[in-house]
């Protein structure tokens, strides 16, 4: 009924089908492209570093997950 | 600034941490917008890959976007559910290109559901209606709006000159805002007829009947938030664990918090079951056994709350002499639900407490559904369990704006905020809309009545959205008006959430007129069937339009317009204004309605039309609500209070308040009344948003009685107090019950000398009563002494009005116990909203003709989380659509088993009236009992077995099409709102 | 130092997929490829129970430990990430995976594999942070931005816990020991069966 012709599990979620590849999918997929170049890219230490703050906006996430 | 090393850099960033961004890369943002230019969708995305990035990098270098254009965020409410949650959105140039979490909301404190979460897609609109269209001899042509409107309002009048108002037909939308709901309910007031519906006619009309006629009005007595405070919750008739996901973020917190007893009454094996502390399975249509089921315990072993049932409740007697029939072993045998295990429950919900009662459309999409919600209020108050926190008749309801569009009149018998159609309700309207009442009276169609009188179609209730195409297609004779419908003005409502689709199909192919104004083009299109005479208007989501909305706990929050409608597409209130101009009365409908800037042009600007709900909301509260002190609780969310929705008494502007002023929200916006975050609490005084059951139905009750004298029987009249006795709310004057406010009332307590002079005045020229004063005097001196404005009465065990007044129970029309059908049967045929029901008579044939035995399986529809209501916009969601792309039939092992069906097969379900079939996936699961099958009702665009995809205009197709349940569904009306039988009927099932 | 870690709560969750849609939302994931997932067991009956999952960005990565081309990496927050510039689709590490996280893309007429990808903790990859190379290529960098992946911080009941292990482990553990009963954290009565209670 979608507009994928293929057969896909009939069960609610059907996440299974994930699994296989593209199985529930379009012909082709766009969307984070493969970059054909080599753009930007960081130094073996840079793309290791740490990026994890605690910012008012992490708070707000542990602070909403308490009682 | 949170992102490293990029200063000064070319390359761009998203970088939408910080409000404003000063490196944003064209790059970035626009891919998105890049495949919406395209065209292309998200099943068919054949051939983009080959682009590679660098030629991607080329488009959206096209595409224009500012390369330093700050990030906005806008707050808007999604237009999913009831439960409000505030959406967030990153808007960049005009573009909305991320949503992040609402941490401040103390609704959903930055949560969302699938949808919620998936909620930008709407407004990326790959398969909206782009533009007006009007079908030519089959043929989608693309029009002006303004050849569109002009078409449109001329084939009215033309209508309306053959066959009077009443012949064009208005379904409206529980997702307008409330002004746009207002000014669609204004607009058929205008117009000259009282047909004007929407979706809560099918979701929760027998809900407001019931809880209105019970305790005073039709609404969530508590709010999701407050349901953290319950010790035992029983939800029955729901699953909001799929369709208000949101709320299980407070029912499970409460869970937790107080290990509270979680207890799920449903056929079905729900999600929100699986999170159950106990489970009952009951026969679908038997609520009310089950209710007096409980009851029977409760009161065989006086587990009620006996002070609570004196003080404050009518007529419980009435009842425990209807319960006395549902001992256990009925119960059992009508239910299927086990004595002991009720008992346990029962016990657990009268002595836990607080208990409140949460239930959905598993209690009212019934032949009895007006008759559940009552039963369901009367075990809330026999059991004490109103009026406080932890308690209360929680409704969830379904759409954004429901409960918004229902207050604000979108209902066929109602004006605005439940004045009703009397001359008292058409007048104070024309009080507040400053014009002719005999104006207004002259736009109706009259037609002789019975004994020389004249029926006045302006008092009389319009036809309902589950009854119009039979009134279209029945014999005109059989029509309660001067002619049938011929034309149908559809805004936001999806043509596949009512039963009987086969019927619906011929009604539809029958009117002369069509228009379907709507972010998509709804079932009404995909059925076909019609060649000329059909409209499409492309209308904005709520996204793309400001203003405010109520959420199912009555608070209301003002959601911000995120982008401009996209396309061609216009908000609501430009079209309805367009269109009130063509029709000739947009001057006097927007006379005292401040005009901006729009997108085309002069539009209503949403604040100045919530400005005229206030001065008109008096009967439900909708007064003290300014545009101004919404807005600032939108911007002070993080303030208030996750459990009480209140914010601190901090000298703000917001000081005090409860979370959106939920309504009643007393007096004039000056006089800052918080707002009543629980209804007839009598622990707080009323201006801290207490209160007291409303006495709405007089003081007194006059009861014919026959009593033995002198050894003969006589007729004598008792006269039974309605008022509360001996409670009150907290520091009220008067220490017992007492009647509504009026001015007679206030002199006659010597009260009347506190009105100011100016109030006075007001008061002799518009109404003297708390509802119809304009100068809101009343309700402020009432509530300075402590009282409610609408009185403090009795809630009625015996709502003596109603066709059942103690709720009993009735077998649904087609029932699989039709040995039940002689001693429980549906209500006799009679005349009801125009049109007449049948139902006696369908329920009899089926009897007769042994539907049961070729018919053996009961179906029962509802929701899934992904979609929503009729399904087009959600299975128009890329995002959404992926997740569940076939519509299925849930069918038990055994009864799979029995037919030889496996698991995801095609089956064949068949319906036992019209000859009706749908073909969809078997789902073989245990969630339904043996012989229950259940379908979701979102689905759309296949009929009979066949794809009518091809009816769609081009590029409007949703992405997932499937069967409608309703095309299976049948026959069967509830008595007081004509709400649809949809959890109940017959079906048989083969493999296809 | 800050470990970041998933961990879903499954007397929370409700498999409402919200979790799901935020991702294919933030990091614009087209059809077809599923970086999170909610797993249903025992769909239906009594002990129905869900869980979310997508990578779990293990400690000693099988992935990696697979790869032919060596393109995984951890970063210090302990983030597996890989590289599709290195990456060349031989499909190894969805075998290696517990948990079937990479996905790849069906370019071609023959459903030859693309590039793997997978869920990035919200944390871009080896390009510049919030680049649009990196946005290109492997989605948002919400952890160079200072915030959580969206997936969790939009979960509808808040079962699923993202960030600092330390934190996480202590909010569930505060909701353990409130509720008064066992651990619905998954695989939990697998590992010490039902005896052993929090």
């Amino acid at each position: 009924m979608s507009m994928t012709k293929e057969e896909t599990r009939p069960d609610r979620r059907s996440f299974l089908k994930a699994l296989s590849v593209g199985a529930a999918g379009a012909s082709a997929v766009a969307g984070l492209a493969t970059p054909v170049e080599a753009v930007a890219a960081e130094s073996a230490s840079d793309k290791r570093k740490k990026r994890y703050r605690e910012t008012d906006h992490v708070k707000a996430f542990y602070r909403t997950n308490r009682y | 600034m949170l992102i490293k090393r990029l200063s000064g850099s070319s390359r761009g960033s998203r970088g939408r941490g910080a409000p404003v961004v000063a490196t944003q890369a064209s790059a970035v943002l626009d891919r998105r917008s890049f495949l919406a230019r395209s065209g292309l969708a998200a099943g068919g995305l054949a051939g983009l890959s080959a682009l590679g990035f660098t030629s991607m990098r080329k488009a959206q270098a096209a595409a224009g976007f500012d390369a330093k254009a700050p990030v906005k965020l806008v707050k808007n409410i999604c237009t999913h559910c009831s439960v409000g949650c505030t959406v967030t959105a990153e808007v960049q140039n005009g573009v909305w290109v991320g949503q992040e979490p609402a941490w401040d909301s103390p609704i959903n404190r930055g949560t969302h559901c699938a949808k919620g979460a998936a909620i930008r897609e709407i407004v990326h609109g790959d398969r909206r209606l782009k533009y007006p269209l009007k079908l030519v001899n089959g043929e989608y042509q693309r029009i002006s709006w303004e050849q569109a409107l002009s078409e449109i309002s001329a084939k009215m009048m033309e209508i309306r000159a053959k066959s009077g108002p009443e012949s064009v037909w208005w379904l409206g939308s529980a997702k307008f805002s409330n002004e746009g709901a207002y000014l669609f309910r204004k607009m058929g007031a205008f117009w000259g007829t009282n047909s004007v519906d929407h979706q809560a006619r099918i979701c929760h009309s027998t809900t407001v009947a019931g809880v209105a006629n019970t305790w005073g009005y039709g609404a969530q007595t508590n709010s999701y938030n407050d349901i953290r405070n319950a010790k035992t919750a029983i939800i029955m008739g729901g699953n909001p664990a799929e369709a208000h996901p949101v709320s299980l973020q407070h029912v499970l917190t409460g869970k937790e918090l107080n290990r509270a007893n979680l207890i799920v009454i449903d056929p079905r094996l729900t999600r929100t079951a699986a999170h159950a502390t106990e489970y009952v399975r009951i026969r679908s249509g038997t609520d009310i056994p089950v209710i007096y089921g409980m009851l029977w315990h409760i009161f065989e072993n006086g587990w009620e709350d006996k002070k609570f049932i004196e003080q404050r409740v009518y007529a419980m007697d009435d009842v425990r002499a209807e319960v006395k029939k549902w001992d256990p072993k009925t119960v059992e045998d009508v239910t299927g639900v086990p004595g002991e295990q009720l008992k346990r429950v029962a016990e657990l919900f009268a002595k836990e407490r607080p208990s409140t009662l949460i239930w959905c459309m598993g209690a009212t999409q019934h032949t009895v559904g007006t008759a559940n919600v009552r039963a369901y209020c009367i075990l809330l108050l026999a059991t004490g369990n109103v009026g406080a926190p932890g308690t209360g008749a929680n409704i969830f309801r379904g759409h954004t704006n429901v409960q918004g569009a229902t207050d604000l009149g979108v209902d066929v018998v109602t004006l605005p905020l439940y004045y009703g159609l009397d001359d008292n309700a058409w007048k104070h309207w024309a009080r507040v809309w400053d014009v002719d009442f005999n104006w207004l009276d002259s736009r109706f169609d009259k037609k002789p009545g019975p004994n020389n009188t004249t029926i006045n179609f302006r008092t009389v209730p319009g036809i309902p959205s589950t009854r119009w195409f039979d009134a279209v297609s029945l014999p005109k004779d059989q029509v309660d008006q001067n002619d049938n419908l011929k034309a149908a003005i559809v805004f936001g409502h999806g043509g596949n959430t009512v039963p009987r689709i086969p019927e619906m199909t011929k009604g539809l192919a029958a009117l002369d007129l069509l228009v379907v104004a709507d972010p998509h083009p709804t079932n009404f299109v995909s059925l076909g069937g019609r060649k000329n005479g059909t409209y499409l208007l492309p209308i904005s989501t709520q996204l793309e339009c400001s203003g405010s909305r109520t959420a199912s706990n009555r608070s209301i929050q003002w959601g911000e317009k995120i982008v401009e409608p996209i396309f061609e597409s216009a908000n609501d209130y430009w079209v309805i204004y367009k269109l009130a101009e063509k029709l000739g009365f947009a001057d006097k409908m927007f006379k005292n309605i401040k005009m901006v800037k729009g997108k085309f042009g002069d539009e209503p600007e949403a604040e100045s039309i919530l400005r005229e709900i206030n001065r008109g909301g008096w009967s439900t509260g909708y007064c003290g609500q300014s545009p101004e002190r919404i807005k600032a609780h939108m911007a002070n969310q993080g303030k208030f209070d996750v459990r009480t929705l209140r914010s601190p008494s901090d000298g703000s502007e917001i000081s005090g308040d409860y979370y959106g002023l939920p309504w009643p929200c007393w007096g004039t916006p000056e006089m800052k009344h918080p707002g009543t975050p629980i209804l007839y609490n009598t622990n707080l005084h009323v201006k801290d948003g207490g209160g007291a059951f409303r006495a709405r139905f007089g003081v007194e009750r006059v009861v014919k009685v026959k009593v033995q004298e002198n050894g003969a029987e006589v007729e004598k009249e008792r006269k039974d107090n309605l008022l509360a006795e001996g409670s009150y709310s907290l520091g009220s004057d008067l220490k017992d019950g007492y009647p509504e406010f009026t001015l007679a009332v206030l002199q006659k307590l010597g009260w009347d000398s506190e009105l100011t002079a100016e109030e006075r005045a007001i008061i002799e020229k518009s109404g003297p009563s708390w509802s119809t004063d304009l100068s809101g005097g009343i309700q402020r001196v009432a509530i300075a002494h402590g009282c409610v404005p609408f009185g403090n009465a009795k809630a009625r065990a015996n709502a003596w009005n109603l066709p059942d007044p103690v709720p009993v129970h009735r077998e649904p029309i087609y029932t699989p116990r039709v040995d039940l059908v002689a001693k429980y049967p549906t209500r006799p045929d009679f005349k009801s909203f125009r049109v007449p029901n049948i139902g006696f008579s369908v329920q009899k044939a089926a009897v007769d003709k042994g539907i049961a035995k070729e018919f053996p399986m009961i179906l029962s529809s509802g929701r899934l989380v992904e979609y929503e209501g009729g399904g087009e916009e959600t299975r128009s969601n890329k995002w959404l659509a992926e997740l569940q792309q076939d519509m299925f039939v849930e069918i038990n092992p055994r009864d799979a088993a029995e037919r030889g069906i496996a698991e995801g097969q095609f089956v064949w379900v068949y319906g036992p009236e019209s000859s009706s079939k749908i073909r969809v996936k078997a789902l073989v699961t245990e969630r339904v009992g043996k012989g229950v099958a259940w379908m979701p009702f979102h689905f759309g665009g296949w009929y009979q077995g066949a794809d009518q995809r091809g009816n769609y205009p081009k590029g409007t197709d949703p992405i997932v099409l499937g069967e409608s349940v309703n095309t299976v569904t049948t026959y069967g009306f509830d008595p007081v709102t004509a709400m649809h039988e949809g959890k109940v009927t017959l079906c048989q099932i083969k493999a296809a | 130092m800050a470990r970041m870690k998933f961990l879903c709560d499954a007397d929370r969750c409700i498999e409402c997929n919200a979790c799901v849609t935020a991702c294919k939302n933030e990091n614009d994931v087209p059809w077809g490829i599923n970086r999170r997932r909610v797993v249903t067991i025992n769909d239906g009956k009594p002990g129905e129970r869900s869980v979310s999952m997508a990578c779990m960005h293990c400690t000693d990565a099988p992935c990696a430990a697979v790869c032919p081309v060596d393109c995984f990496y951890t970063t210090e927050d302990a983030v597996v990430l890989h590289s599709k510039e290195l990456c060349i689709g031989c499909g190894y590490c969805f075998y290696a995976c517990p948990f079937g996280a990479p996905q790849y893309p069906k370019v071609g007429n023959f459903g030859s594999r693309g590039k793997m990808d997978k869920c990035t903790y919200c944390a871009g990859g080896p390009e510049d942070d919030l680049s649009a190379a990196e946005q290109a290529a492997y989605g948002s960098n919400r952890l160079a931005e200072g915030k959580l992946p969206l997936c969790a911080e939009m979960c509808s009941t808040k079962a699923l816990l993202a960030g600092d292990h330390e934190m996480i482990s202590e909010i569930y553990k505060e909701r353990v020991s409130k509720r008064g009963y066992g651990s619905g954290a998954w695989g939990w009565k697998t590992a010490y069966k039902e005896t052993i209670n929090v």
